[in-house]
């Protein structure tokens, strides 16, 4: 049976994560974009984004474009399976309701 | 770690809104840049086309697809800074390589066809614009495919039932109707 996953559960990491998984495997999204679409703020997401990556739930690619630091992320192949346990959890609780 | 159903139920619709969100995001992101350029070219082209001498018009044409070209391929490189995919590459040239070979078919067909006036082979080349954007929005995503429709059935409307206002119809409502939506798309969504 699946379990719920602690580090995801929390509010802002259950929406990066649902946001990173809903791209193809392999794409990545600039952090400024991350950031707007979940409307929170650079050391918020920052924060947040740093326990994903310990966990090996993303990978967060340090490039630069223009001469100007970027960061990619995405989410890892252990990220999408975790994820996917954890909606079927959650699935599992609601219809034992 | 134990929650309540109704806690799983708050995260779930969670998740969902914004795997929505995203996808939306991501889809509309590139319609929008193609419908405001797309729209501006077709407003001052087809108001230049109702109202000016043939001769210059052409040339205004000519510019303005280049123009035109030239800031969609600006505005899209600035959006692909903030998303990367490894597939990109690969398509863009089968992307290309598509609207090259509409182009040709395109050539083709009026070569074949031989409007009768300058009405008919805009209508022709609309068709063909518009059935390659229904191909790449079907291609990538849902949601950028319906705009075309209306669009569509807006340029038909114009050609057979008012053809005295025919360019103005479009500059109009081909033109201002795709500046609206891509507005609507920016703003809204």
């Amino acid at each position: 049976m699946a379990e719920l996953n602690e580090i995801i559960h929390q509010t802002v990491r259950l929406r990066i994560m649902a946001a990173l998984v809903s791209l193809e495997v392999g794409d990545e999204v600039d952090f400024t974009y991350l950031r707007d679409l979940l409307e929170v703020t650079d050391g918020n997401l920052g924060a947040h984004l740093r326990k994903l990556e310990e966990s090996g739930y993303i990978i967060i690619n340090k490039t630069f474009v223009d001469r100007k630091p970027r960061s990619f992320i995405s989410a890892t192949k252990e990220g999408r399976r975790v994820f996917e346990e954890h909606v079927a959890a959650l699935e599992t609780i609601i219809k034992g309701n | 770690m134990n929650i309540s159903p109704t806690e799983a139920e708050e995260s779930l619709a969670a998740i969902q809104a914004m795997a929505r969100k995203t996808r939306q995001s991501i889809a509309s992101s590139g319609t929008y840049i193609t419908l405001i350029v797309t729209g501006i070219v077709w407003l001052i082209g087809f108001m230049c086309t109702q109202f000016l001498p043939g001769e210059i018009v052409g040339y205004i044409w000519g510019g303005l697809s280049l123009t035109g070209g030239v800031l969609g391929t600006i505005l899209g490189l600035r959006l692909g800074k903030r998303f990367r995919s490894p597939s990109t590459i690969p398509m863009a040239k089968r992307v290309g390589l598509f609207w090259l070979l509409l182009v040709l078919f395109g050539i083709a067909a009026i070569a074949v066809a031989q409007p009768v006036d300058g009405k008919q082979a805009t209508m022709l080349v609309i068709l063909f614009i518009l059935l390659g954007q229904m191909a790449m929005g079907l291609l990538f995503s849902f949601s950028s495919v319906w705009w075309t429709l209306p669009i569509t059935a807006v340029a038909l409307i114009g050609y057979f039932l008012l053809p005295g206002i025919y360019y103005l119809w479009m500059a109009l409502l081909g033109g201002g109707g795709m500046i609206t939506l891509g507005l609507y798309i920016r703003l809204r969504w």
